[in-house]
């Protein structure tokens, strides 16, 4: 386990940048006094309260299999993929949201797009390609994706166009439960 | 071979001793001052002159030269090509510096890339929007446009519609029984193209063939 270099810490910022509109809570200190870092460990990126992380070193790497929120995994050739556990943190700052209705809802965690007739309502002035979290009508947070079309076009577009693609959505806890955490 | 120029000798017994050449005694006198006149010599060896002797309070300029050392440049002022070496030239590392890989751990770093990285894409989503408004205006304003010239068309259509109305409603009242057959086809056509541009052609005369017995 160790912490990020600058490079790393670009891209995974830079990812994060697309969904979220404010970054610097995710790193401002806590009341206690402590703060949350970035480790990697095993090429995944863990957000983690510093204290946590100093205790962590105490375990050897390879026995180490989590700690903190995994928020996704970097890849050999230095790109940054989010995982599905960084959705709660994706949540609580979203920039832009699609809300899902009921029907749309089963579609989605089994790993579908997101159609225009499933979309109960959008946030306004959302632009095309860009970072997403899905929500159900309750308000609960069913994964992330990237959207097809800007709001004004998606107005426009039939019920069967895909306003949003798919990049992580809950039912990924159960399909791919192998190689989630570790592997 | 160059003459040898004769020198013509005063006194040749006062002073220059017993006034032969290469005698001893005029070769210890050499250096004697022959009737306190000096003559320039050259120095055969091309050197400089002796220093002159030290003047008080000034700086001799001879010893100023030699302690002026000569600037030695390196092979990057000069611009030298660099040549392979064992280790290649772009590898080398200076030395110093830390080795493997620089973490970002504390606060006020993380920060700055934070913001770098933020506003490089507040910037990018900025742009986006800006165009998407763009084209969206122009959309707006072509669907505008449609729409005006949709209407422009149908007033038209009505108009032509309402001349062709009053029209057929004259010839009923007085006009000669001739022209309305004409007309009557006329206007037909009109009414089904929407247009006065061409007139019907009347109907092609068709041969046929009997058929052969």
């Amino acid at each position: 386990m160790r912490p990020l270099t600058e490079p790393e810490t670009k891209t995974v910022f830079a990812k994060l940048a697309n969904y979220c509109s404010d970054l610097k809570t995710l790193i401002a200190p806590l009341d206690d006094g402590d703060r949350y870092v970035l480790r990697l460990n095993h090429s995944r990126v863990y957000y983690v309260r510093l204290s946590i992380a100093n205790m962590a070193t105490s375990v050897a790497r390879d026995q180490l299999l989590s700690l903190g929120t995994c928020l996704g995994k970097l890849t050999k050739t230095g790109k940054f993929r989010l995982h599905i556990t960084a959705l709660p943190i994706l949540a609580e700052h979203a920039r832009h949201k699609i809300w899902v209705k009921e029907n749309g809802a089963q579609p989605f965690l089994y790993g579908s797009n997101v159609v225009k007739a499933h979309v109960g309502r959008w946030s306004e002035d959302c632009p095309e390609h860009s970072g997403v979290v899905v929500f159900s009508m309750a308000d609960i947070p069913l994964g992330f994706g990237v959207t097809a079309r800007s709001t004004a076009e998606a107005r426009r577009l039939d019920p069967t166009g895909v306003v949003c693609f798919r990049q992580a959505d809950c039912g990924e806890y159960l399909r791919d439960e192998d190689t989630l955490f570790a592997g | 071979m160059a003459p040898s120029r004769t020198r013509t000798i005063k006194n040749k017994h006062a002073a220059n001793g017993s006034g032969i050449k290469g005698s001893k005694q005029s070769r210890n006198d050499r250096n004697a001052i022959p009737d306190g006149v000096l003559k320039a010599k050259k120095d055969p060896s091309g050197k400089s002159r002796a220093p002159p002797p030290n003047v008080k309070g000034r700086p001799n300029i001879a010893e100023i030269l030699k302690k002026r050392k000569r600037r030695v440049y390196t092979e990057k002022e000069l611009g030298i090509l660099e040549l392979n070496k064992i280790t290649p030239v772009g590898v080398a590392k200076s030395k110093g510096t830390k080795k493997g890989k620089v973490f970002v751990d504390d606060r006020e770093s993380m920060n700055t890339i934070l913001a770098i990285v933020q506003a490089e894409k507040e910037g990018q989503i900025e742009s986006k929007m800006m165009k998407a408004r763009q084209l969206e205006e122009i959309r707006e304003a072509r669907k505008a446009e449609e729409e005006k010239k949709a209407a422009e068309r149908k007033e038209r259509m009505d108009e032509t519609k309402d001349s062709l109305r009053k029209k057929r409603k004259r010839p009923q009242g007085g006009s000669g029984k001739d022209d309305g057959d004409g007309d009557k086809i006329n206007i037909r056509h009109i009414a089904i193209t929407g247009s006065k541009a061409a007139k019907p052609k009347p109907a092609k005369k068709r041969v046929s063939f009997a058929p052969e017995e």
